[in-house]
């Protein structure tokens, strides 16, 4: 699985980064780093992804499967 | 309370119209209660109030005006005000200029500055809770969440802290005629004078220096730049006006609900206090079901038909974050707090561009008050005689006193 942000809709709500810690990680202006990339979602991260992405109030986030 | 759910439909306009003004004070939890009728009878009505303006109460519609700034203008955010006196920026700028001025101020607000002003929220939030914890009550709102989130915030702007109750006063003189109180604008017009010349007189006092004061948002305006040239005073007043009255005011009402969930709900305190890791879903949980914003209001930039009624250029709208934060269609268990929910995505603190400014600054507070509170005061209930009342959802909501009596720590 991986997981991706769309740069144009992420506003920087930090919801994600705060329910995948291990996965997800901030910049300095609190937007999540991985605006506009895709990244592999480990096996034991995938719950937190989903979860990530459910949290998401601008729907920015989605998993891919692959 | 409402007789939103009879209103007929009007042919003209496609929709039940009401008459209805948020602002007025109501028994605690009316205004959801409100929101919940309107977003179960109809997805939309037509309000006279004032100039009139359309109410969106269920999530879909809400989130379409968040995500459409192009088509629903912040340039008002109180429909029943659609010329206000007031112009602050970021908040009623759109894109494509939004998004400069967030970028000047969001370093100030980031989570990575909120780790580093930890130490210092937690020291204030530590110093309160000692201060009225020996005394067994305490009006929570006026002695707790008016100082707390006030300190921390002028402490974070850099802003001297002898200034918290000058602040303060401002702050409630504006929020009582924003909701829409026409009796009020007068004294929300004096705050909003105060609140400036703080600031130009502020302005003038490092205009001269060469380098930016550290850790004083002031300072740092007037070193920043905005497409290559420095910023106006207008826009650094605008700016500095809007992050006072948005810092003080929220956080306050926000804290308010939530302690009084907590006083009444003691599986709860016990839940957050044997697994402290829970309280930032908590945190999240009480943004969602006790969000303080009833609504929040945008002007139509054109003609367009939009979830079932066709709006008109200069319609004023107003998406009910209320109904949308607890519409069923959208969250299991909608209309229960639970307390470690995980899929959250609600709109407490807006969304699209203009989502709040200082929402990890917010969380931290609430966060550590918790954590702090429940170290010191682990049981507390609401004390036997209290009437609570919250102000009307024309403002951000939020209770105006909360009595909270406990064991007198000695």
């Amino acid at each position: 699985v991986k997981i991706t942000v769309d740069g144009a809709a992420c506003t920087g709500h930090g919801r994600c980064y705060r329910l995948a810690p291990d996965l997800l990680e901030f910049d300095d202006e609190g937007y999540v780093t991985i605006r506009d990339q895709t990244i592999d979602v480990p096996q034991d991260q995938i719950e937190a992804a989903e979860e990530a992405a459910a949290t998401c109030p601008e729907e920015a986030i989605s998993l891919l499967d692959d | 309370m409402t007789d939103t759910a009879s209103g007929a439909i009007e042919p003209g306009l496609g929709c039940p119209v009401i008459h209805e003004d948020y602002s007025r004070l109501r028994e605690v939890g009316c205004h959801w209660q409100i929101a919940k009728e309107m977003r179960e009878s109809e997805p939309v009505f037509f309000n006279t109030f004032a100039q009139g303006y359309w109410v969106f109460t269920r999530h879909d519609a809400v989130r379409d005006i968040y995500k459409n700034p192009e088509l629903f203008s912040s340039e008002s955010i109180t429909p029943w005000e659609p010329e206000p006196i007031y112009r602050f920026v970021p908040t009623q700028i759109d894109p494509p200029d939004h998004i400069k001025y967030r970028r000047i101020l969001n370093p100030w607000f980031s989570p990575r500055r909120m780790d580093e002003a930890e130490t210092m929220v937690r020291s204030i939030c530590r110093r309160l809770v000692e201060e009225v914890a020996p005394e067994g009550h305490c009006n929570f709102v006026r002695e707790f969440a008016l100082r707390y989130p006030t300190e921390v915030f002028l402490g974070v702007i850099g802003v001297d802290l002898g200034q918290a109750d000058l602040f303060l006063q401002w702050v409630e003189d504006f929020f009582a005629g924003f909701g829409g109180d026409p009796d009020s604008v007068e004294v929300m017009a004096g705050a909003l004078q105060s609140i400036r010349e703080y600031w130009v007189d502020a302005l003038a006092e490092r205009r001269g220096d060469a380098e930016p004061r550290e850790g004083d948002i002031a300072s740092y305006l007037l070193h920043s730049t905005i497409d290559d040239r420095p910023l106006t005073d207008e826009e650094m007043l605008d700016m500095l006006t809007v992050l006072v009255l948005a810092g003080l005011d929220t956080t306050r009402a926000e804290l308010g609900y939530m302690f009084r969930h907590l006083a009444t709900h003691p599986e709860d305190r016990k839940r957050l206090i044997e697994e402290p890791e829970v309280i930032p879903y908590a945190v999240e949980e009480t943004l969602r079901f006790y969000t303080i914003i009833f609504g929040d209001g945008r002007k139509a930039t054109r003609d367009m038909e939009f979830h079932g009624v066709q709006l008109k250029k200069g319609d004023m709208v107003y998406g009910l974050v209320s109904g949308a934060n607890r519409d069923p269609s959208v969250y299991e268990r909608a209309d229960e707090y639970v307390i470690d929910r995980k899929r959250n995505n609600h709109f407490g603190f807006a969304s699209g561009p203009h989502r709040c400014l200082g929402l990890h600054l917010a969380r931290r507070e609430m966060q550590v008050a918790v954590e702090e509170w429940l170290r010191v005061i682990p049981d507390f209930r609401i004390a036997p005689d209290a009437e609570l009342v919250e102000r009307g959802g024309g403002s951000m909501m939020s209770l105006l006193d909360l009595p909270l009596e406990w064991e007198a720590t000695s």
